[in-house]
């Protein structure tokens, strides 16, 4: 060790000392222009368009908002002066309906490989909201944005409502279900012995499977190909080699008490991000110190998991092989016997590595040591984008610290459903050249979108005689076929999924399909029965379960009774238990012994989409509109690079750059990320497609392009890169600077006016208190001190446990139907989000921390907008609430001018009109919107309301079941889908109940505390798990 | 002294101008009123339903009908399916029944005529009412003596809060009433 401590103490990681917190850099650095806009509550020009004489004399909009005003006169002048309209009830109300009451179904949410258990909220026969299943063993009444938003996709207006087929002229025409059959049935039938591909993406559900097999039964040609662009196969097979057999297992994050994320955004897009931020938050407990976990993430790019990271080092993402040997050797060092030849582990050393790639050594030590000292309690992490070399070192470094105990071995592949690999792929292009494929069926994909260039399968897929799209909507891959089939959207759709043993989950269907589209299953069974009929997929799917799956599980109900019981519940417990791990492979090892490849230029990491995935959800308003969790863009991707490196070539925010690698070409304008490791550049994927709805459509720039089908790192990881800047610049918009509470011209203004309060684990234990001795002293007020007998609501978060995820602004977003605006109105700060997560940097612009803090309006006892109300629109209740009365708004903004927590949101427009010229306007997103909840139009201010339509839902069953309200019968939307259960709310008064302790927490202060507006919205301040002596 | 026309006009034609506007306005104001809040309102209904024959004599429950009014927000006007409970059988043979099967028999929904109404930003709930012991006739009247259905009581924001200022009061069958909310949340969100 002594060698190293040299090397160490001119390369340490900075003692915390700054208490500067910042934004962006334009904070950072004291821009004046920045100051100056800061100060305005509304930004410069924000009213211009306003101006009536710059508008066009007769614009579409106003020809059209004249027509139907002198329509409505005409029409109010010659109604009925007292006429109230119809009530027209229904003709046999179906049994389970009671108007005005949700009726909530489980289902089953399939996204990128994974199941996910919903619970779907329906009104009247219509689905509103989406939320967890509590009864699914994974989910546990959780689940990702992405599944929230789905419900968004339902009501797209521009899916596919009839089939479309290709014209000789190339022109797609509607045609009907009963041709089209009629048609392909005929031409696969006569298809003399070539090929029908079909190609899927990965398939969970055993009946799914069992179709295809059918299919190809009937169809002897048929071949499946899967794939999936972001994937666990690197993982998998590296477990493979390993152990044997099986799959990479389930991690128990929540018994782990030292974790080491190695690019791995395990809270955000790595693998079951629903599971593994749930398990990750249960070990940040404030109540149970001895076993909260540190997290050390060591990544290319300020990820979600980075966010939340006790310590995080800065790493290129191709030289993590590197480090991990290093580390390997240097945990051998101390004794730990690895089994690794030592001549290979001799060439690498922890500290020297650190030297070079700008580590801190004293960081590293202290990982060293914690690693060792929790041997079976710390779970060392690669990305699922990490080379095969990078996983296996990872997995041996965990079986030789005993860390296998915190594998679950219980994931399962379901037979001939894995991806095909990439010479599956050649093979098919090549055929597809030699003409040897019959027909290609893409089963609801987009090859043309997704599939690396350089295979050439674009062109190879013209040469088919016969191409069929099973698509919700048109998209890229669809352009080329000659029959474009609309399928169900899957809260439309029958099914089941199979991804971990002991448990199958149940997809059953919530609405009849909106339009004429029929699930994939169901297009490929007409085909093999040869005629359609309805339920097709239903029965099919039944009788297999009856045949195949209940005999297996020793049922006592008769089959008929325990299907409507696993529909209700939407899981099956089959009850197997989780294999045992097997033995280390040592022979595996020698993949060890390879010399890296060349590490040159830059390297380039792609990622996939936080809000996009892998494209599917481009035409979703609600995911595009969500800011980054990192850094806070929407509508946009973008390459991702340092600070330094942004220096080094010459670019500044927003520039755009040209990428080179081999001869695959991107232009793409340049975000500098503080906390990007030098070097790099990161792209999510997901973006710039060029097939899409009018939402997606040519939103960011389609980076697909960069991948190939053969790197020596995987498909994510590419290194010598080259870079030039083109000169141009594009319009990045963050909403980073937007309503920001804090005044940069004061310095330290964030720490000094108590908007973040942190500490560490180890303050926390030495003084219990020491967040309440920050905390501002009483002071006094002008107000009359009110009370609030009775029930009084209040709200808790948890920084130690929010992530920063942002499902909880989606779920605010689908419960108190806010509106997609439109990247040109986030621009001017006009974002309709009640809720935001403010993020915070301290320290350092190459090495930031960081702080999260969800802000949402804080129900002020003595709230500041109320005063300035010139028509009392925002008001007083005598529970505590803060609120807003639409119908009083006369739209002055004084409230939002007055509320130091920026929380207030003024509709410009009537968005729903304004967006992509009355997209939104379509009658079926009418269907989207909550009936408890006005929807609100131009000229109205709005804000968070502690989802007051849930309170007095509570409040109408606890006066119907004579029994007091009790806070704990109110679930707020955000704290219903916050993933990790860092918000609570509940009745501050009710001095028994789990709320009351979090309201009056040791950790707990308020935000701006000494304005003295006694906001009822505690944070709960987070603790850092560094380590003592360090700091 | 000699009276200059401004002192006429001041005089004179200014009482008697702002008398006149006023006393117009006032009695347009009283004579309307029941009128701008509907009261009196009843509208020819698609079938001649009588709720003095079902509830008055007959005695048929309220809510053996109005199956939502304990349950959620809407009381519920019923599906006409629950009308062939009993018309199935009774009186298959007058017109009106005649029309009512129509209506079923071709699954078509009867298009009533509303007549009480709250505007769209109100979220007025019968259960919250119905289960704290409040009776139907308290705002629609008494519905069991009317033939076709006509509109009592004023519905409008003062009518609410005259009642929620002053329940015992208003609702004197009711011993342990309490005010109810007047805070603006309680109907508008």
């Amino acid at each position: 060790m002594a060698e190293n401590l040299d090397n160490q103490n001119n390369n340490e990681q900075p003692k915390e000392s700054d208490s500067n917190y910042w934004q962006s850099f334009k904070e950072l650095y004291k821009d004046i222009s920045f100051t100056e806009a800061k100060k305005l509550e509304f930004q410069k020009g924000v009213e211009d368009e306003f101006d009536v004489d710059k508008l066009p004399a007769v614009s579409r909009r106003k020809f059209l908002a004249l027509v139907s005003a002198s329509a409505a006169l005409a029409a109010a002048g010659c109604s009925d002066y007292n006429g109230n309209g119809k009530i027209i009830p229904y003709n046999t109300k179906p049994e389970e309906i009671t108007l005005g009451k949700p009726n909530y179904y489980a289902s089953t949410y399939v996204d990128n490989g994974l199941d996910y258990g919903i619970l779907i909220k329906t009104r009247e026969g219509r689905p509103i909201k989406v939320d967890g299943n509590p009864d699914h063993p994974v989910s546990k009444g959780k689940t990702s944005a992405k599944a929230q938003s789905a419900i968004l996709g339902l009501y797209d207006p521009e899916r596919l409502q009839q089939p479309l087929r290709k014209t000789t002229s190339g022109n797609f025409m509607k045609s009907t279900w009963q041709h089209v059959d009629q048609e392909i049935s005929k031409s696969l039938s006569n298809i003399g012995g070539k090929e029908i591909s079909i190609i899927s993406s990965k398939i969970i559900s055993p009946t799914t499977l069992k179709v295809i097999q059918d299919f190809q039964q009937k169809y002897s040609g048929a071949k499946l190909y899967s794939y999936q662009i972001f994937n666990e196969e690197i993982k998998n097979s590296a477990w493979k080699k390993c152990y044997g057999s099986g799959l990479f297992p389930s991690i128990k994050w929540n018994e782990a008490k030292i974790i080491l994320a190695l690019e791995s955004d395990f809270l955000g897009t790595d693998g079951n991000k629903v599971e593994s931020s749930r398990m990750f938050a249960e070990g940040r407990n404030t109540s149970d110190l001895d076993n909260f976990n540190r997290l050390y993430s060591i990544e290319g790019n300020l990820s979600l998991t980075g966010l939340n990271a006790d310590y995080r080092m800065r790493l290129r993402p191709d030289l993590q092989f590197e480090f991990v040997m290093s580390l390997v050797h240097e945990i051998s060092k101390q004794g730990i016997s690895v089994g690794v030849d030592p001549s290979i582990l001799n060439q690498y050393n922890l500290y020297d590595f650190a030297q070079k790639n700008s580590l801190y050594g004293n960081v590293l030590q202290l990982l060293v040591g914690d690693l060792i000292k929790n041997k079976g309690a710390a779970i060392i992490y690669a990305g699922r984008s990490l080379p095969e070399n990078v996983q296996v070192a990872v997995n041996l470094l965990n079986e030789a610290l005993g860390n296998t105990k915190l594998y679950t071995q219980d994931t399962i592949e379901l037979p001939n459903s894995s991806l095909s690999s990439t010479s599956d792929w050649e093979n098919l292009v090549q055929s597809m050249n030699n003409g040897e494929i019959g027909a290609i069926i893409n089963f609801d994909t987009n090859p043309v979108y997704h599939l690396p260039s350089d295979l050439g399968f674009v062109e190879a897929v013209k040469k088919v005689p016969l191409i069929v799209s099973l698509t919700e909507s048109e998209n890229e891959s669809s352009e080329l076929a000659h029959y474009v089939l609309p399928i169900s959207h899957p809260f439309e759709s029958w099914g089941d999924a199979q991804t971990r043993l002991g448990y199958y989950s149940m997809q059953q269907p919530v609405i009849s399909p909106l339009f004429y589209t029929r699930q994939k299953e169901e297009v490929l069974l007409a085909w093999i029965s040869g005629n359609y009929k309805e339920n097709i997929y239903h029965d099919y799917l039944m009788n297999y379960w009856q045949s195949t799956i209940y005999p297996t599980l020793n049922e006592m109900l008769d089959f008929n009774r325990f299907w409507l019981g696993a529909l209700q519940r939407g899981v099956v417990n089959t009850g197997n238990i989780p294999k045992s791990v097997g033995n280390f492979n040592k022979e595996v090892l020698v993949i060890l012994n390879q010399n890296q490849s060349n590490i040159s230029g830059y390297a380039v990491f792609l990622k996939e989409g936080y809000a996009t995935g892998d494209g599917k959800y481009a035409n979703n308003g609600w995911l595009q509109e969500l800011p980054h969790p990192v850094t806070k863009v929407t509508w946009d991707n973008y390459a991702s690079i340092s600070v330094a490196t942004a220096k080094q070539m010459n670019v500044e925010e927003k520039d755009i750059i040209e990428i080179t690698l081999d001869d695959r070409k991107l232009k793409i304008p340049v975000v500098i990320q503080p906390g990007s490791a030098d070097n790099t550049i990161t792209i999510e994927l997901g973006y710039g497609r060029s097939k899409c709805g009018v939402v997606g459509q040519g939103v960011g720039f389609n980076a697909n392009v960069l991948m190939s089908k053969s790197s020596a790192f995987g498909p994510w990881i590419y290194t010598s890169a080259s870079i030039r800047k083109t000169g141009d610049t594009y319009d990045i918009v963050s909403t980073m600077e937007h309503h920001p509470i804090d005044d940069p011209l004061v310095s330290g203004v964030v720490k000094e006016r108590k908007i973040i309060l942190e500490g560490t684990v180890s303050d926390y234990k030495k003084n219990p208190k020491f967040i309440q001795e920050q905390r501002s002293m009483d002071t006094a007020t002008l107000y009359n001190r009110l009370d609030f007998p009775g029930v009084k609501w209040g709200m808790s978060i948890d920084l130690n446990k929010c992530t920063g995820c942002g499902e909880c602004v989606i779920s605010c977003n689908a419960e108190n139907n806010i509106p997609v605006v439109g990247k040109d109105q986030v621009k001017v700060s006009r974002e309709m989000q009640w809720m935001r997560i403010d993020r915070y940097y301290s320290g350092s612009a190459e090495d930031p921390k960081v702080s999260l803090e969800p802000m949402l309006c804080q129900q002020c006892d003595h709230a500041p907008c109320e005063n300035v109300c010139p028509v009392a629109a925002t008001n007083h209740s005598n529970d505590g609430l803060n609120q807003m009365v639409y119908n009083r708004c006369v739209g002055t903004r004084y409230c939002s001018n007055n509320c130091p927590y920026k929380v207030r949101r003024f509709n410009f427009f009537n968005f729903k009109d304004h967006f992509r010229d009355g997209y939104q306007e379509s009658n079926l997103f009418d269907l989207v919107y909550n009936p408890e909840v006005t929807v609100r139009s131009r000229g109205v201010m709005e804000k968070c309301t502690f989802c007051i339509q849930r309170i007095m839902e509570a409040r109408e069953d606890a006066i119907r079941d004579h029994k007091p309200l009790k806070g704990s019968d109110v679930v707020t939307a955000c704290q219903e889908a916050c993933g990790t259960s860092a918000i609570n709310f509940g009745d501050m008064n009710d001095d028994k109940s789990e709320f009351y302790k979090f309201r009056n927490h040791e950790l707990g202060y308020y935000v701006l505390e000494n304005l003295n507006v006694r906001p009822n919205v505690t944070y709960l301040a987070k603790l850092r798990n560094t380590h003592s002596e360090e700091a | 002294m000699k009276k200059s026309l401004l002192d006429y006009i001041l005089r004179v034609r200014l009482p008697i101008t702002l008398f006149i506007i006023i006393a117009s306005f006032t009695v347009t104001y009283f004579a309307t009123r029941a009128e701008r809040d509907n009261v009196g309102y009843s509208p020819v209904q698609p079938i001649n339903f009588s709720h003095k024959l079902h509830a008055g004599e007959m005695k048929i429950d309220c809510q053996y009908c109005h199956t939502g009014v304990e349950l959620s927000r809407h009381a519920m006007v019923p599906p006409p399916h629950t009308c062939m409970n009993c018309h199935s059988i009774a009186k298959k043979d007058s017109p009106e029944i005649k029309k009512l099967t129509a209506y079923y028999m071709e699954q078509k929904p009867i298009p009533w005529v509303r007549v009480h109404k709250v505007p769209d930003f109100v979220y007025f709930n019968h259960s919250v009412h119905v289960n704290m012991g409040i009776k139907c006739e308290s705002c629609h009247g008494d519905v069991a003596q009317m033939d076709r259905i006509v509109q009592v009581h004023s519905f409008a924001m003062s009518a609410c809060l005259n009642c929620h200022r002053n329940a015992k009061e208003k609702l004197p069958y009711l011993k342990n009433i309490k005010n109810g909310p007047e805070n603006c949340y309680a109907c508008h969100r």
